[in-house]
């Protein structure tokens, strides 16, 4: 991992379209304002952690062949 | 198209139902192509199976026939980059995670699949500011299966089964 030292009001630049700055730095808070494309999703780590997870777990837990059983008499 | 699959074996699917992940999905970033399977023809629920990945399967539900006030806002920008509009509205759809039973089965609905059935593509979004979590219980309560339309008598003795 890159780390990088910046101070407040500085900025960080990434593949000419992605450009990080840190607005604020108050204790232990840092904001940072972040201007890129749309197509870049940008989300909270731990959001974004959330969501993995919960797909790894959905991944390993597809319904067996006696609850499918029940689903498919559900109708919409 | 015939695709390997743990779950089904080797099934065949027709072309038009194989949607293109330009991302991948949250956890499984290199899957790009998945079939989206319905479980019967009028069935709330597919199945969503990788075509590169005979072991990725997911479960997912069309979420208006139970949540029905289910709603978000999808930004103009990002709709357009998978070439949905007001005239190409997508299809959503939401994983579902089950747990120990089947009457606690979750879905996911703080993250969507968008799907653009007109171009084959899809991605899953991530909601930010809103009330919606990663599990909503399917069922609203453990006797929530007798909307399956059977006697609470069958669904117990299948519950047991199931463990």
């Amino acid at each position: 991992m890159l780390a990088l030292t910046r101070r407040q009001g500085e900025r960080i630049v990434i593949n000419n379209n992605i450009v990080l700055t840190v607005v604020e730095i108050r204790g232990d808070h840092v904001r940072l304002g972040i201007e890129a494309p749309r197509e870049i999703s940008i989300y909270r780590g731990e959001l974004y952690d959330s969501i993995e997870a919960e797909n790894r777990k959905a991944a390993v837990t597809i319904p067996k062949e006696d609850m499918e059983e029940r689903l498919k008499q559900w109708k919409k | 198209m015939l695709i390997q699959s743990t779950k089904f074996g080797e099934i065949y699917v027709e072309e038009e139902r194989i949607v293109f992940f330009p991302w991948g999905i949250p956890g499984f970033r290199n899957e790009h192509q998945f079939a989206i399977v319905p479980m019967t023809d009028d069935s709330p629920f597919s199945y969503l199976q990788s075509v590169e990945n005979a072991d990725l399967s997911f479960l997912l539900i069309e979420p208006f026939t139970v949540f029905k006030d289910y709603q978000f806002e999808l930004d103009d920008e990002i709709a357009g980059e998978v070439g949905l509009s007001g005239e190409n509205p997508p299809c959503i759809y939401n994983i579902v995670t089950v747990a120990d039973k089947l009457e606690n089965m979750t879905a996911n609905l703080l993250a969507p699949l968008i799907i653009n059935w007109a171009s084959k593509e899809g991605f899953q979004l991530v909601l930010e500011n809103v009330k919606y979590t990663t599990k909503h219980r399917v069922f609203p309560n453990d006797s929530g299966c007798e909307e399956l339309g059977q006697s609470a008598d069958e669904s117990t003795t299948l519950t047991e089964g199931g463990r």
